[in-house]
């Protein structure tokens, strides 16, 4: 069967001679306007035909350079006029917010380190972390990511590679160097506390000192250390350091009820890295001597990371002292019985209490109702 | 009438959920018991935190939570486990392995 | 869900998408001025502009609902600075230091930009995440990928897109999507390719299933090309080789793809002239490691005839390189790309080359910057083949104007290879910088964040 040719338009187009002499005038007074060539056989009408035009010229014309990027250089629309003006820092990816900077990534060379800082030279993530100035939870993550691209190369999964490629060479990169190690970020970062919004009005006796732990008690709304206290801790302020970021639960609690919470601890402790400053201080007492001074940086990491390991496989003892593990021969699975405490403090008088084992009576659910959120928030690896 | 410590099924369709309860024996499933003693999760949960070879052998557990002191009380007063509950009290260590009188 | 993500030229509107029409309606994009509008009125704008750009997806309720006024910052700390004072210098006197210095000091702290973090909370989602990883091309793309379960959190797959992430988590795309979502798509002539391939494709398995016949063919074809000498075959590879490496990027069209497919069955026919491969595998991971290996028992040979001096170097190098990873020679591979177009350094080399005689009389003597070469365009051809298959043109290059919205905030780590990324942590607010990618003004974001403050 033949194809049915209908349409008005379609026989215009593929007959334009007599599209002219036959239609309306309307189909004349268009074909009166200038057209482009590329759609000089069409006669639909383009709407915003005047903003489309204005857009394509200016996309053949200022924006032909940013069609396609140069390998290493960030092609942003602000690249050039940065340029001109000698703009040196990150580069702004958007031209009215100068507040964000389009940060440096990690370069290949870079997390391939990192992961041998880390998996093959059994260095702990802290210290690798301050050697290559990458933020801990960055080296984490990297050691993750490499352990997953390794997995999927032996599953002989598919690998993005020409798009990697092409990231990094759009993106700007922070490339390794091995005597002059660049900073990727801060390591440092101190998150501002909820505590330390208001603005207090505290006056204090010129005779005393007032430092950053006097500070957040202030802050903390607690009372003030006694003198004593306060001079044992200024004795030897590393050790005292220490002792609070390896004890964090022997914080001191202040407050009743709802307001109860920990006494806000100085910048010292609340830091990523307190160790370095630790160590900074120990070296400013042997300043001349190098040799020694790395000497007491490592003796300081490996006591630091002694710690953390001790705590860690104490909370896990713990854990395990509560649980009993059963593996019944004729099952495929292993049971695991926790203790539990059903008493008066637990269940309460009308037994509802939420400290109480199992799931409430007479308590209504919500997971089913409106406004509630129903989608899992979180996954466990 | 006769206190039996049996389960009570929470939870949602195709998630249970059950509460290791002591109650009369002619009550309903789901009224109020006489006192919760455990929740026992029948869902077998994957262990997480764990490395490959880890992950590769390790088996599913089941979660069960239990007042060792209060289970102990009722079945010296003279509570009846109920078939299930007495498997999962035979883990715990608090009655005999198998159940030789079934009623 | 209707999708208003649509772009006007009309009235221009910034959204979370890569198009030339978002980038068009970027450089065009102005708030209206302030100076003829009340308070309310500047509100209203910039919240509606800001709106369509963050979380245009999530409905006006929910987001109001995950506003919140508290916004997270850090202050970057020098743990020198700790350590040489308790912080009694800094109250000591009036509460601002003894002397001046520390009064200036204190007065170069940049200030906070908070209202630039007023959706930061957005962040957290799913689908927000996938495109500020770079791994889809528009935030709409992005939340398709998740709903069709292209994308899992933890090994497990997530089908919603306003799943909020937690510190920690790893997400992961697959890497086809990601491949199609940042490639560019395919044009006419690859459309055609991919229907002739698909109607030969066809044709093969019903030859297959009716005779033996064509295996009689297949004999007399593979006698044909072995008339021409192993040493001819390698020279004309190298020479479409040295085609393939100092093209630059933009002339890809069909002359360059003749060029690759001219390379490939070059390949394929040393290969079957090898005696180590009797069956010609299509597979091209096989070809490329047959291949290397052919060229390390070359250049083995190559290296004894020389003299012992020259002899280690060359050697190291080689067993390096063949040792190599396949990223590290991807790398290569783009080294070369972006070192032809410049500086011709390499085409200069092939053409010493070239002129060499020695290298021309006998194959054995290929010198190490053409096996180099040989061995890039090979990788090459490995990691980015032309597959008429796929739902993007082949080669895969990246999308037109990709590079103008390429950047990754600093609270995700990218892994680009695998199309995996751990969201950290939340992002945060410094000192004279936020970690929000946003197009706007800080005056239009405070407007916005005071219009969410619900105090109008």
């Amino acid at each position: 069967m033949a194809p049915r040719i209908q349409n008005q338009i379609v026989s215009n187009s593929l007959l334009p001679y007599l599209s002219s002499s036959s239609t309306s005038s309307s189909f004349t007074s268009l074909s009166s306007r200038p057209r482009r060539s590329c759609r000089s056989f069409s006669s639909t009408v383009a709407p915003q035909t005047r903003l489309r035009n204005q857009m394509f010229l200016w996309l053949r014309q200022e924006a032909a350079e940013l069609k396609h990027h140069t390998p290493g250089e960030t092609n942003y629309l602000t690249s050039k006029a940065e340029a001109a003006r000698g703009y040196v820092g990150d580069p702004r990816p958007f031209p009215q917010n100068i507040h964000y900077c389009s940060e440096s990534i990690l370069s290949e060379e870079l997390r391939t380190e990192i992961y041998n800082r880390v998996v093959k030279q059994k260095k702990s993530v802290r210290a690798v972390s301050v050697e290559l100035k990458v933020d801990m939870r960055r080296v984490a993550a990297v050691v993750r990511l490499v352990e997953l691209e390794k997995r999927m190369k032996e599953q002989g999964k598919l690998l993005a590679l020409p798009y990697a490629r092409a990231i990094h060479e759009m993106v700007p990169t922070t490339p390794l160097r091995h005597y002059d190690p660049s900073t990727h970020e801060e390591i440092n970062d101190l998150p501002v506390h909820r505590l330390t919004n208001p603005q207090i009005f505290y006056p204090v006796s010129e005779s005393r000192q007032f430092n950053r732990v006097d500070a957040g008690r202030v802050f903390s709304a607690a009372p003030a250390l006694e003198h004593e206290q306060a001079a044992k801790d200024a004795v030897d302020p590393s050790e005292t350091i220490s002792r609070i970021t390896q004890n964090p639960s022997h914080i001191e609690v202040v407050g009743k009820g709802e307001d109860e919470h920990q006494v806000l601890q100085p910048a010292d402790v609340r830091i990523p890295h307190p160790h370095m400053v630790a160590s900074r201080r120990e070296q400013a007492l042997v300043p001349q001597e190098r040799a020694q001074q790395i000497k007491i940086y490592q003796a300081r990491l490996q006591k630091e990371e002694e710690a953390d390991q001790e705590r860690k496989r104490r909370s896990e003892e713990r854990k395990e002292k509560q649980t009993q593990r059963v593996q019944p021969e004729d099952s495929r699975f292993e049971f695991r019985i926790n203790d539990v405490v059903v008493s008066q403090e637990t269940t309460g008088k009308d037994g509802r209490n939420a400290r109480a084992p199992g799931r409430r009576y007479g308590v209504p659910s919500y997971d089913r109702k409106k406004g509630q959120v129903k989608i899992p928030t979180r996954v466990e690896v | 009438m006769v206190v039996r410590i049996r389960l009570s099924r929470f939870g949602n369709k195709h998630q249970p959920f059950y509460n290791i309860v002591v109650a009369q024996a002619r009550s309903a499933r789901d009224s109020k018991p006489l006192e919760v003693i455990g929740t026992f999760n029948p869902i077998p949960q994957r262990p997480t935190n764990l490395s490959e070879e880890q992950a590769r052998t390790a088996k599913a557990y089941k979660e069960i939570s239990l007042d060792r002191s209060r289970a102990k009380y009722w079945l010296g007063v003279g509570a009846q486990p109920s078939g299930s509950v007495w498997r999962l009290l035979g883990l715990a260590g608090l009655v005999q392995e198998s159940k030789n009188v079934q009623n | 869900m209707r999708n208003r993500a649509t772009q006007y030229l009309s009235k221009p509107k910034v959204r979370q998408s890569w198009s030339k029409w978002n980038l068009y309606n970027l450089v065009r994009f102005r708030i209206k001025n302030p100076m003829h509008r009340t308070h309310f009125q500047q509100k209203w704008d910039a919240k509606s502009a800001s709106r369509a750009y963050h979380g245009e997806q999530v409905s006006e309720k929910q987001w109001a609902r995950m506003f919140s006024p508290r916004i997270r910052s850090v202050v970057p700390m020098d743990h020198t600075g700790l350590a040489r004072d308790d912080g009694s210098k800094w109250s000591a006197g009036r509460g601002q230091g003894h002397d001046d210095t520390m009064v200036d000091s204190r007065r170069w702290v940049k200030p906070m930009p908070f209202g630039q973090a007023t959706y930061a909370p957005l962040e957290r989602r799913l689908d927000v995440a996938v495109f500020r990883a770079m791994f889809a091309s528009s935030a709409r793309q992005a939340r398709q990928f998740v709903i069709h379960g292209a994308v899992t959190v933890n090994g497990k797959k997530m089908r919603y897109p306003g799943y909020l992430l937690n510190p920690g988590d790893l997400f992961q795309v697959e890497p086809e999507r990601v491949m199609f979502a940042t490639g560019a798509p395919k044009d006419k002539y690859d459309r055609r390719e991919m229907r002739v391939a698909q109607k030969q494709k066809e044709a093969a398995e019903e030859e297959e299933a009716a005779a033996e016949e064509s295996k009689e063919e297949g004999k007399t074809k593979e006698n044909q090309q072995e008339d021409l000498s192993p040493r001819d075959t390698l020279k004309v590879l190298l020479s479409q080789a040295k085609n393939i490496m100092s093209k630059d990027k933009d002339v890809l069209p069909a002359k360059r793809k003749q060029e690759l497919r001219g390379f490939q069955k070059a390949v394929r026919r040393v290969l079957s002239r090898s005696e180590s491969s009797t069956v010609l595998t299509d597979n091209l991971e096989a070809q490329f490691s047959e291949l290397t290996l052919l060229l390390k028992a070359k250049k083995a040979e190559n290296n004894t005839e020389k003299d012992t001096e020259k002899k280690s170097k060359p050697a190291a190098s080689s067993t390096a390189a063949a040792e190599d990873t396949p990223e590290g020679g991807s790398k290569a591979a783009s080294e070369a790309d972006s070192e032809a177009q410049p500086g011709d350094k390499l085409s200069e080399a092939f053409r010493q080359a070239a002129e060499n005689p020695e290298g021309e009389v006998d194959t054995s003597e290929l010198t190490d910057e053409e096996f180099k070469v040989l061995r890039r365009a090979l990788t090459q051809m490995r990691d980015n083949p032309i597959d008429h298959s796929k739902p993007y043109a082949t080669p895969w290059r990246p999308r037109d104007y990709m590079n103008v919205f390429a950047m990754i905030p600093r609270y995700l780590e990218v892994h680009p290879k695998t199309c995996a990324a751990v969201y950290l942590r939340h992002p945060v607010v410094r000192p004279g910088s936020s970690e929000v990618p946003s197009p706007f003004s800080a005056a239009t974001s405070e407007l916005a964040f005071s219009w969410y403050l619900r105090r109008r």
